[in-house]
């Protein structure tokens, strides 16, 4: 390869500057990004922390949305399922912590 | 009789019945009665001798009382005694009773209350322990979460750094075949796009034969801990594919393909240009022919045997090289009907080494440009283009028969909406029709109202 690569490059070069043409980046599709998995069971996980008192719903929540910024793609519109499975998230860690005990925990 | 005596006494007086008790018991009581006795009396001595006289003459009356009561008193009258008595031994009995229980509640409330509050204590902390377990160890999944990010990211770019230095620098291979390196025309712009935090890009223009290279590195998700620990268990590796854009004029008919041999056959399946034209090629015999763990996919023989050379085998390919230089091999797809805007593209799928090791892919990075040229000088035989010539033109006529059959449906779609028009234009008419009729109802009723008003004015 080198040899014929020395051959080419003494002979030829095999540059065009004419046939240059600039990058044009294709318009992805937000249909086309792969599918945030993350983002979708940190949503499932906040409801259920918050209509269920599950504590660890609530932490897992937390986990899966840190998950979700990490492999976030395109700010517009990952961002919006994110934000909303955070809001779940915290929400279900303030009524855990904060919130009213229940009548079990009276018992 | 003793009980008949205490019976007795009850009747009597109940003080002295007191004093009696305070006899009948053990010594330190008397000497504490004594004592209580003595205070309010100013004189000791005489009192003491005052209560003891006193004492005596009591027991004898008590005595003689006791001869006379069991002759009188009848059964119901000793019921009645006893009824009495009972009482009295309660309250006695019961006074001691209290008292003790006074005496263990003093000691037993403050344990029930120790007790009590250890329990609590100890519930209080177990929940405690509960709770800040779970805690703590989401606290902590998430501060490695935090840290994998930075290291990951660090790692990924580093990587990525390593293969643009080693390949798209000065006096590098990409550097001496293309005239443009990078996303951007101006001149220092930087070499890779970073579309994702494992996802690079680079692109590279001004090139005979062809008018761009994009090549894409989908690295592994280092920067994501539950991806790092799933690759644990389904390992994957870092992938660099190189797309070749080739220029329509050059390009002759060919559809090729190289893979290893356990993804070949998904590999035709899955590509729409080699299910259609191609299929799996056996080695040719009496001739040089790339290591066993590959597979060719290609439209004729012919091809296959002019693309594969000497050159590639001795350098890549072939049994001696394959295993220090073509391990990082993946797949290899040349094609002039590829599905997508590009129908004449080269794809090329290598994975990547470490970053200390790039020197390993050096071979099969050279394969892009000597494909390039290859492909790009590359002229079929007559008989060769004859074959690819009907292949494509039935796939050409076939491209066809949808689009018209696409048309045809367009124009039945036409077709019934005007129909659906017309039918709304006769409801519009009908509706006219109606109101006319309605019209000229209305008319009738109005001539009809003016014959009335005659024969009033007749009236």
């Amino acid at each position: 390869m080198s040899h014929s690569h020395g051959n080419a490059s003494s002979v030829n070069d095999p540059r065009q500057p004419s046939a240059a043409k600039p990058y044009i980046p294709r318009p992805v599709a937000p249909e086309d990004l792969p599918v945030d998995y993350s983002g979708f069971i940190a949503v499932i996980l906040g409801v259920s922390g918050v209509m269920f008192r599950y504590k660890i719903c609530s932490w897992l929540a937390i986990i899966f949305c840190a998950q979700s910024l990490a492999n976030m793609r395109n700010l517009e519109n990952d961002l919006k399922q994110i934000s909303m499975a955070m809001m779940f998230a915290i929400m279900g860690l303030v009524t855990n912590y904060l919130g009213p005990n229940r009548p079990a925990t009276k018992k | 009789s003793p009980f008949e005596g205490f019976d007795a006494e009850e009747d009597d007086v109940t003080d002295d019945s007191s004093h009696l008790l305070h006899h009948s018991l053990p010594p330190p009581l008397l000497t504490q009665s004594h004592s209580s006795l003595s205070d309010p009396d100013p004189e000791p001595e005489p009192s003491s001798a005052e209560c003891k006289s006193d004492l005596i003459t009591e027991s004898d009356l008590e005595h003689q009382s006791d001869s006379k009561t069991p002759s009188s008193t009848p059964f119901e009258y000793w019921d009645e005694d006893e009824f009495e008595g009972l009482p009295v031994e309660i309250e006695t009995l019961e006074s001691p009773l209290i008292t003790e229980n006074g005496t263990h509640a003093d000691p037993k409330t403050p344990d029930l209350k120790t007790s009590s509050e250890a329990q609590g204590d100890t519930n209080d902390q177990t929940k405690k322990k509960k709770s800040y377990a779970v805690e703590i160890a989401c606290v902590c999944f998430l501060i490695a979460l935090a840290i994998n990010y930075f290291v990951g990211k660090r790692e990924n770019e580093s990587l990525a750094l390593a293969w643009a230095a080693k390949f798209a620098s000065k006096d590098t291979i990409f550097q001496k075949n293309f005239s443009m390196l990078g996303v951007s025309e101006l001149e220092d712009s930087p070499l890779l796009l970073k579309e994702a935090l494992n996802v690079f890009k680079f692109y590279a223009s001004g090139r005979r034969y062809c008018h761009g290279l994009l090549a894409t590195m989908e690295l592994k998700s280092r920067h994501d801990l539950i991806s790092r620990v799933f690759n644990l268990v389904v390992p994957c590796k870092d992938e660099i594919t190189f797309e070749v854009y080739m220029n329509e004029e050059t390009m002759d008919h060919v559809v090729f393909a190289m893979t290893k041999k356990k993804a070949a056959k998904t590999m035709q399946k899955e590509m729409r240009d080699l299910q259609r034209f191609a299929g799996i090629v056996s080695p040719p015999a009496g001739r040089k022919w790339v290591s066993e763990e590959f597979a060719l996919i290609s439209e004729s023989k012919e091809v296959a045997a002019d693309l594969i050379t000497d050159t590639v085998l001795d350098q890549v390919f072939g049994d001696k090289a394959v295993d220090k230089y073509g391990k990082n091999f993946m797949s290899m797809h040349i094609s002039d009907q590829h599905p997508g805007k590009h129908k004449k593209m080269m794809l090329f799928k290598f994975s990547l080494p470490d970053a200390k090791h790039m020197d390993d892919i050096v071979r099969l990075v050279a394969l892009i440009p000597y494909y390039i040229d290859l492909v790009g000088r590359y002229r079929l035989s007559s008989q060769a283009r004859n074959k690819t010539e009907s292949g494509r033109q039935k796939a050409a006529e076939e491209a066809y028969k949808e689009l018209h059959n696409a048309r045809q449906e367009a124009l039945q779609k036409k077709k019934a909406e005007k129909k659906k028009m017309m039918e709304e234009a006769e409801a519009k008419m009908s509706a006219e029709v109606i109101r006319k009729k309605e019209a000229k109802e209305r008319a009738r009723q109005v001539k009809k109202a003016v014959p009335k008003m005659k024969m009033s004015r007749s009236h």
